[in-house]
Protein backbone atom coordinates (compact mmCIF):
# COMPACT_ATOMS: atom_id res chain seq x y z
CA UNK A 1 0.00 0.00 0.00
CA UNK A 2 2.60 2.56 1.12
CA UNK A 3 4.87 1.21 -1.60
CA UNK A 4 2.20 1.97 -4.17
CA UNK A 5 1.87 5.56 -2.99
CA UNK A 6 5.64 6.06 -3.16
CA UNK A 7 5.67 4.64 -6.66
CA UNK A 8 2.92 7.04 -7.73
CA UNK A 9 4.86 9.93 -6.23
CA UNK A 10 7.91 8.65 -8.12
CA UNK A 11 5.91 8.65 -11.35
CA UNK A 12 4.95 12.26 -10.72
CA UNK A 13 8.57 13.26 -10.22
CA UNK A 14 9.63 11.32 -13.28
CA UNK A 15 7.14 13.34 -15.30
CA UNK A 16 8.72 16.62 -14.26
CA UNK A 17 12.33 15.50 -13.92
CA UNK A 18 12.95 12.60 -16.30
CA UNK A 19 16.52 11.74 -15.25
CA UNK A 20 15.71 8.58 -13.28
CA UNK A 21 12.91 6.05 -13.67
CA UNK A 22 9.89 6.25 -11.35
CA UNK A 23 10.85 3.16 -9.38
CA UNK A 24 14.14 4.69 -8.22
CA UNK A 25 12.45 7.93 -7.18
CA UNK A 26 9.88 5.79 -5.38
CA UNK A 27 12.63 3.91 -3.58
CA UNK A 28 14.18 7.15 -2.32
CA UNK A 29 10.82 8.50 -1.15
CA UNK A 30 10.06 5.21 0.61
CA UNK A 31 13.41 5.33 2.42
CA UNK A 32 12.85 8.96 3.42
CA UNK A 33 9.34 8.27 4.74
CA UNK A 34 10.62 5.38 6.83
CA UNK A 35 13.58 7.40 8.07
CA UNK A 36 11.47 10.32 9.22
CA UNK A 37 8.97 7.91 10.81
CA UNK A 38 6.04 8.70 8.57
CA UNK A 39 5.65 4.97 8.14
CA UNK A 40 5.64 2.30 10.80
CA UNK A 41 8.65 0.17 9.91
CA UNK A 42 7.76 -2.69 12.28
CA UNK A 43 4.29 -3.07 10.87
CA UNK A 44 5.30 -3.33 7.23
CA UNK A 45 8.51 -5.31 7.74
CA UNK A 46 7.11 -8.85 7.27
CA UNK A 47 5.37 -7.87 4.05
CA UNK A 48 8.46 -6.13 2.65
CA UNK A 49 10.71 -9.03 3.62
CA UNK A 50 8.50 -11.42 1.71
CA UNK A 51 8.46 -9.14 -1.33
CA UNK A 52 12.23 -8.78 -1.41
CA UNK A 53 12.85 -12.49 -0.96
CA UNK A 54 10.63 -13.24 -3.94
CA UNK A 55 11.29 -10.32 -6.25
CA UNK A 56 13.67 -12.25 -8.50
CA UNK A 57 10.72 -14.03 -10.11
CA UNK A 58 9.71 -10.71 -11.68
CA UNK A 59 12.86 -10.80 -13.78
CA UNK A 60 12.08 -14.15 -15.36
CA UNK A 61 9.96 -12.80 -18.27
CA UNK A 62 12.61 -10.21 -19.14
CA UNK A 63 15.30 -12.87 -18.93
CA UNK A 64 13.40 -15.19 -21.26
CA UNK A 65 13.59 -12.26 -23.69
CA UNK A 66 17.13 -13.40 -24.51
CA UNK A 67 15.55 -15.73 -27.11
CA UNK A 68 14.72 -12.66 -29.15
CA UNK A 69 18.41 -11.92 -29.49
CA UNK A 70 19.73 -15.23 -30.83
CA UNK A 71 20.21 -13.63 -34.24
CA UNK A 72 22.23 -10.90 -32.67
CA UNK A 73 24.54 -13.32 -30.91
CA UNK A 74 24.99 -15.26 -34.13
CA UNK A 75 25.90 -12.21 -36.19
CA UNK A 76 28.32 -10.58 -33.77
CA UNK A 77 29.69 -13.78 -32.37
CA UNK A 78 30.73 -14.23 -28.81
CA UNK A 79 32.80 -11.06 -28.81
CA UNK A 80 29.70 -9.29 -27.52
CA UNK A 81 29.30 -11.67 -24.61
CA UNK A 82 33.02 -11.59 -23.85
CA UNK A 83 33.04 -7.80 -23.60
CA UNK A 84 29.99 -7.78 -21.34
CA UNK A 85 31.51 -10.50 -19.19
CA UNK A 86 34.92 -8.84 -18.85
CA UNK A 87 33.72 -5.31 -18.12
CA UNK A 88 31.14 -6.53 -15.61
CA UNK A 89 33.84 -8.38 -13.73
CA UNK A 90 36.15 -5.41 -13.94
CA UNK A 91 33.54 -3.19 -12.25
CA UNK A 92 32.71 -5.86 -9.66
CA UNK A 93 36.36 -6.32 -8.78
CA UNK A 94 37.21 -2.64 -8.71
CA UNK A 95 34.34 -1.58 -6.47
CA UNK A 96 34.58 -4.69 -4.29
CA UNK A 97 38.31 -4.50 -3.61
CA UNK A 98 38.44 -0.74 -3.11
CA UNK A 99 35.54 -0.69 -0.67
CA UNK A 100 36.83 -3.72 1.23
CA UNK A 101 40.17 -1.92 1.65
CA UNK A 102 38.41 1.17 2.97
CA UNK A 103 36.44 -0.95 5.41
CA UNK A 104 39.60 -2.69 6.59
CA UNK A 105 41.29 0.63 7.18
CA UNK A 106 38.45 1.74 9.43
CA UNK A 107 38.27 -1.56 11.19
CA UNK A 108 41.75 -2.86 12.05
CA UNK A 109 40.43 -6.04 13.71
CA UNK A 110 39.21 -7.40 10.39
CA UNK A 111 42.58 -6.58 8.88
CA UNK A 112 44.35 -8.59 11.56
CA UNK A 113 42.09 -11.54 10.95
CA UNK A 114 42.82 -11.37 7.26
CA UNK A 115 46.56 -11.20 7.82
CA UNK A 116 46.57 -14.19 10.11
CA UNK B 1 -17.04 -13.94 -30.75
CA UNK B 2 -15.32 -11.08 -28.93
CA UNK B 3 -16.21 -12.69 -25.67
CA UNK B 4 -14.61 -15.92 -26.76
CA UNK B 5 -11.27 -14.37 -27.70
CA UNK B 6 -11.24 -12.40 -24.48
CA UNK B 7 -11.69 -15.48 -22.33
CA UNK B 8 -9.00 -17.34 -24.23
CA UNK B 9 -6.65 -14.41 -23.75
CA UNK B 10 -7.30 -14.36 -20.03
CA UNK B 11 -6.80 -18.09 -19.70
CA UNK B 12 -3.59 -17.69 -21.69
CA UNK B 13 -2.43 -15.08 -19.21
CA UNK B 14 -3.30 -17.15 -16.18
CA UNK B 15 -1.62 -20.17 -17.69
CA UNK B 16 1.70 -18.45 -18.37
CA UNK B 17 1.81 -16.63 -15.06
CA UNK B 18 1.07 -19.85 -13.21
CA UNK B 19 3.63 -21.70 -15.29
CA UNK B 20 6.31 -19.12 -14.47
CA UNK B 21 5.45 -19.09 -10.77
CA UNK B 22 5.33 -22.87 -10.50
CA UNK B 23 8.61 -23.37 -12.32
CA UNK B 24 10.23 -20.68 -10.18
CA UNK B 25 8.81 -22.06 -6.94
CA UNK B 26 9.94 -25.57 -7.85
CA UNK B 27 13.50 -24.32 -8.26
CA UNK B 28 13.30 -22.40 -4.98
CA UNK B 29 12.40 -25.67 -3.27
CA UNK B 30 15.18 -27.46 -5.12
CA UNK B 31 17.69 -24.85 -3.99
CA UNK B 32 16.48 -25.13 -0.40
CA UNK B 33 16.76 -28.89 -0.60
CA UNK B 34 20.24 -28.97 -2.12
CA UNK B 35 21.63 -25.88 -0.33
CA UNK B 36 23.67 -24.88 -3.36
CA UNK B 37 24.03 -21.21 -4.23
CA UNK B 38 24.61 -21.82 -7.92
CA UNK B 39 21.20 -23.46 -8.31
CA UNK B 40 19.76 -20.00 -8.86
CA UNK B 41 15.96 -20.24 -9.25
CA UNK B 42 15.79 -17.28 -11.61
CA UNK B 43 18.46 -18.57 -13.99
CA UNK B 44 17.07 -22.10 -13.96
CA UNK B 45 13.54 -20.81 -14.62
CA UNK B 46 14.79 -18.83 -17.62
CA UNK B 47 16.70 -21.85 -18.90
CA UNK B 48 13.60 -24.04 -18.50
CA UNK B 49 11.13 -21.63 -20.08
CA UNK B 50 13.20 -20.83 -23.19
CA UNK B 51 13.26 -24.42 -24.52
CA UNK B 52 9.58 -24.81 -23.59
CA UNK B 53 8.59 -21.77 -25.63
CA UNK B 54 10.80 -22.82 -28.54
CA UNK B 55 9.51 -26.39 -28.45
CA UNK B 56 5.83 -25.44 -28.42
CA UNK B 57 6.49 -22.70 -30.94
CA UNK B 58 5.12 -19.92 -28.77
CA UNK B 59 6.37 -16.49 -29.84
CA UNK B 60 8.14 -14.63 -27.06
CA UNK B 61 5.78 -11.66 -27.53
CA UNK B 62 2.83 -13.83 -26.50
CA UNK B 63 4.57 -15.01 -23.39
CA UNK B 64 5.74 -11.51 -22.54
CA UNK B 65 2.30 -10.00 -22.96
CA UNK B 66 0.74 -12.74 -20.87
CA UNK B 67 3.20 -12.13 -18.03
CA UNK B 68 2.96 -8.32 -18.06
CA UNK B 69 1.67 -8.52 -14.50
CA UNK B 70 4.92 -10.05 -13.27
CA UNK B 71 6.93 -7.50 -15.17
CA UNK B 72 4.77 -4.72 -13.74
CA UNK B 73 5.50 -5.93 -10.22
CA UNK B 74 9.15 -5.04 -10.82
CA UNK B 75 8.54 -1.36 -10.12
CA UNK B 76 6.98 -1.80 -6.66
CA UNK B 77 9.64 -4.42 -5.91
CA UNK B 78 12.38 -1.89 -6.57
CA UNK B 79 10.57 0.61 -4.33
CA UNK B 80 10.47 -2.04 -1.58
CA UNK B 81 14.29 -2.11 -1.67
CA UNK B 82 14.12 1.24 0.09
CA UNK B 83 13.45 -0.73 3.28
CA UNK B 84 16.88 -2.33 3.75
CA UNK B 85 18.36 0.99 2.67
CA UNK B 86 16.47 2.69 5.51
CA UNK B 87 17.72 0.12 8.02
CA UNK B 88 21.32 0.85 7.19
CA UNK B 89 21.08 4.55 6.61
CA UNK B 90 22.99 5.40 9.79
CA UNK B 91 26.14 3.53 8.78
CA UNK B 92 25.82 4.63 5.19
CA UNK B 93 25.64 8.30 6.20
CA UNK B 94 29.13 8.14 7.69
CA UNK B 95 30.71 6.79 4.52
CA UNK B 96 28.51 8.71 2.13
CA UNK B 97 31.24 10.62 0.35
CA UNK B 98 33.63 7.68 -0.10
CA UNK B 99 30.87 5.55 -1.57
CA UNK B 100 29.75 8.20 -4.04
CA UNK B 101 33.30 8.87 -5.24
CA UNK B 102 34.07 5.16 -5.55
CA UNK B 103 30.92 4.44 -7.56
CA UNK B 104 31.49 7.49 -9.72
CA UNK B 105 35.02 6.44 -10.62
CA UNK B 106 33.94 2.83 -11.18
CA UNK B 107 31.06 3.79 -13.48
CA UNK B 108 33.12 6.26 -15.51
CA UNK B 109 35.98 3.80 -16.00
CA UNK B 110 33.75 0.93 -17.09
CA UNK B 111 31.71 3.08 -19.46
CA UNK B 112 34.90 4.33 -21.09
CA UNK B 113 36.53 0.89 -21.27
CA UNK B 114 33.43 -0.86 -22.64
CA UNK B 115 33.05 1.81 -25.27
CA UNK B 116 36.69 1.71 -26.37
CA UNK B 117 36.98 -2.09 -26.47
CA UNK B 118 33.81 -2.35 -28.54
CA UNK B 119 34.93 0.35 -30.95
CA UNK B 120 38.27 -1.44 -31.45
CA UNK B 121 36.87 -4.95 -31.83
CA UNK B 122 33.41 -4.68 -33.38
CA UNK B 123 33.82 -1.12 -34.62
CA UNK B 124 30.16 -0.09 -34.58
CA UNK B 125 29.10 3.02 -32.76
CA UNK B 126 25.62 1.85 -31.80
CA UNK B 127 26.81 -1.44 -30.31
CA UNK B 128 29.50 0.39 -28.38
CA UNK B 129 26.90 2.73 -26.89
CA UNK B 130 24.66 -0.17 -25.96
CA UNK B 131 27.43 -2.13 -24.27
CA UNK B 132 28.70 0.82 -22.26
CA UNK B 133 25.25 1.32 -20.72
CA UNK B 134 24.79 -2.23 -19.48
CA UNK B 135 25.35 -1.71 -15.75
CA UNK B 136 22.21 0.31 -15.00
CA UNK B 137 18.60 -0.80 -14.62
CA UNK B 138 16.74 -1.44 -17.86
CA UNK B 139 14.53 1.69 -17.94
CA UNK B 140 17.52 4.03 -17.61
CA UNK B 141 19.66 1.98 -19.97
CA UNK B 142 17.01 2.03 -22.69
CA UNK B 143 16.30 5.74 -22.26
CA UNK B 144 19.99 6.59 -22.53
CA UNK B 145 20.44 4.30 -25.52
CA UNK B 146 17.74 6.19 -27.34
CA UNK B 147 19.25 9.50 -26.39
CA UNK B 148 22.68 8.44 -27.68
CA UNK B 149 21.26 6.56 -30.68
CA UNK B 150 22.46 3.11 -29.69
CA UNK B 151 20.69 -0.19 -30.35
CA UNK B 152 17.81 -0.92 -27.97
CA UNK B 153 17.70 -4.68 -28.23
CA UNK B 154 21.46 -4.99 -27.74
CA UNK B 155 21.23 -2.80 -24.65
CA UNK B 156 18.42 -4.93 -23.25
CA UNK B 157 20.40 -8.08 -23.93
CA UNK B 158 23.62 -6.65 -22.44
CA UNK B 159 21.78 -5.44 -19.33
CA UNK B 160 20.26 -8.85 -18.66
CA UNK B 161 23.56 -10.60 -19.25
CA UNK B 162 25.50 -8.18 -17.02
CA UNK B 163 22.83 -8.71 -14.37
CA UNK B 164 23.04 -12.49 -14.59
CA UNK B 165 26.85 -12.57 -14.50
CA UNK B 166 27.03 -10.39 -11.41
CA UNK B 167 24.11 -12.02 -9.64
CA UNK B 168 25.33 -15.58 -10.12
CA UNK B 169 29.12 -15.33 -10.23
CA UNK B 170 29.47 -12.16 -8.15
CA UNK B 171 29.31 -13.59 -4.62
CA UNK B 172 31.67 -16.56 -5.23
CA UNK B 173 34.10 -14.41 -7.23
CA UNK B 174 34.18 -11.64 -4.62
CA UNK B 175 34.73 -14.15 -1.80
CA UNK B 176 37.51 -15.69 -3.87
CA UNK B 177 39.37 -12.37 -4.19
CA UNK B 178 38.99 -11.80 -0.45
CA UNK B 179 36.15 -9.29 -0.62
CA UNK B 180 34.20 -10.94 2.15
CA UNK B 181 32.28 -8.10 3.77
CA UNK B 182 28.57 -8.11 2.88
CA UNK B 183 28.80 -4.32 2.51
CA UNK B 184 31.55 -4.47 -0.12
CA UNK B 185 29.89 -7.39 -1.92
CA UNK B 186 26.55 -5.59 -1.99
CA UNK B 187 28.07 -2.37 -3.27
CA UNK B 188 30.03 -4.13 -6.02
CA UNK B 189 27.09 -6.20 -7.24
CA UNK B 190 24.69 -3.28 -7.12
CA UNK B 191 27.13 -1.23 -9.18
CA UNK B 192 27.79 -3.89 -11.80
CA UNK B 193 24.54 -5.81 -11.95
CA UNK B 194 21.77 -3.30 -11.13
CA UNK B 195 18.34 -4.46 -9.91
CA UNK B 196 18.74 -8.03 -11.12
CA UNK B 197 21.88 -8.52 -9.05
CA UNK B 198 20.32 -6.71 -6.13
CA UNK B 199 17.23 -8.92 -6.21
CA UNK B 200 19.31 -12.06 -6.26
CA UNK B 201 21.71 -11.20 -3.46
CA UNK B 202 19.01 -9.65 -1.27
CA UNK B 203 18.30 -13.21 -0.20
CA UNK B 204 21.76 -13.45 1.34
CA UNK B 205 21.44 -10.74 3.98
CA UNK B 206 19.89 -7.36 4.69
CA UNK B 207 23.31 -5.74 4.55
CA UNK B 208 23.79 -7.05 1.02
CA UNK B 209 20.39 -5.68 0.06
CA UNK B 210 20.99 -2.25 1.58
CA UNK B 211 24.39 -1.62 0.03
CA UNK B 212 23.36 -3.08 -3.28
CA UNK B 213 20.29 -0.82 -3.44
CA UNK B 214 22.46 2.13 -2.59
CA UNK B 215 24.94 1.31 -5.35
CA UNK B 216 22.02 0.78 -7.72
CA UNK B 217 20.71 4.31 -7.13
CA UNK B 218 24.06 6.10 -7.19
CA UNK B 219 25.30 4.26 -10.27
CA UNK B 220 22.04 5.01 -12.04
CA UNK B 221 22.33 8.72 -11.27
CA UNK B 222 26.01 8.87 -12.25
CA UNK B 223 25.45 6.98 -15.50
CA UNK B 224 22.37 8.98 -16.43
CA UNK B 225 24.19 12.27 -15.99
CA UNK B 226 27.70 11.48 -17.16
CA UNK B 227 27.50 8.78 -19.83
CA UNK B 228 26.41 11.21 -22.59
CA UNK B 229 29.38 13.44 -21.75
CA UNK B 230 31.89 10.58 -21.61
CA UNK B 231 30.70 9.09 -24.88
CA UNK B 232 30.83 12.45 -26.63
CA UNK B 233 34.40 13.00 -25.45
CA UNK B 234 35.44 9.50 -26.54
CA UNK B 235 33.84 9.90 -29.95
CA UNK B 236 35.78 13.10 -30.35
CA UNK B 237 39.13 11.41 -29.62
CA UNK B 238 38.70 8.03 -31.32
Amino acid sequence: MSVGICLLAGKAIEYFLPILPASLYGMMIFTALLHYRFLNAKRIQPCIEWAIANMAVCFVPAGVGIINHFELIKSYGFMLITIIFLTTFLLLTFVGITYQRQLNRHNPTIKKELNN
Amino acid sequence: MINHSLTSEISFMIFFILLTLIVYQAYVQLQKFCQKAWLNPMLLSILTLIPLLVFFNIPFEHYYEATTVLNGLLEPAVVALGFPLYQHIQTIKKQWRQIVILLFVGAVITIAISFCITIYTINQYEIAVSLSLKSVTTPIGIALTEQLSGNNSITAFAIILAGLFGALLGPPWLSFINVTSPKAQGLAIGAASHALGTATISRLSYEHAAYSSLALIISAVVTAIFSPIIIKILVHFL
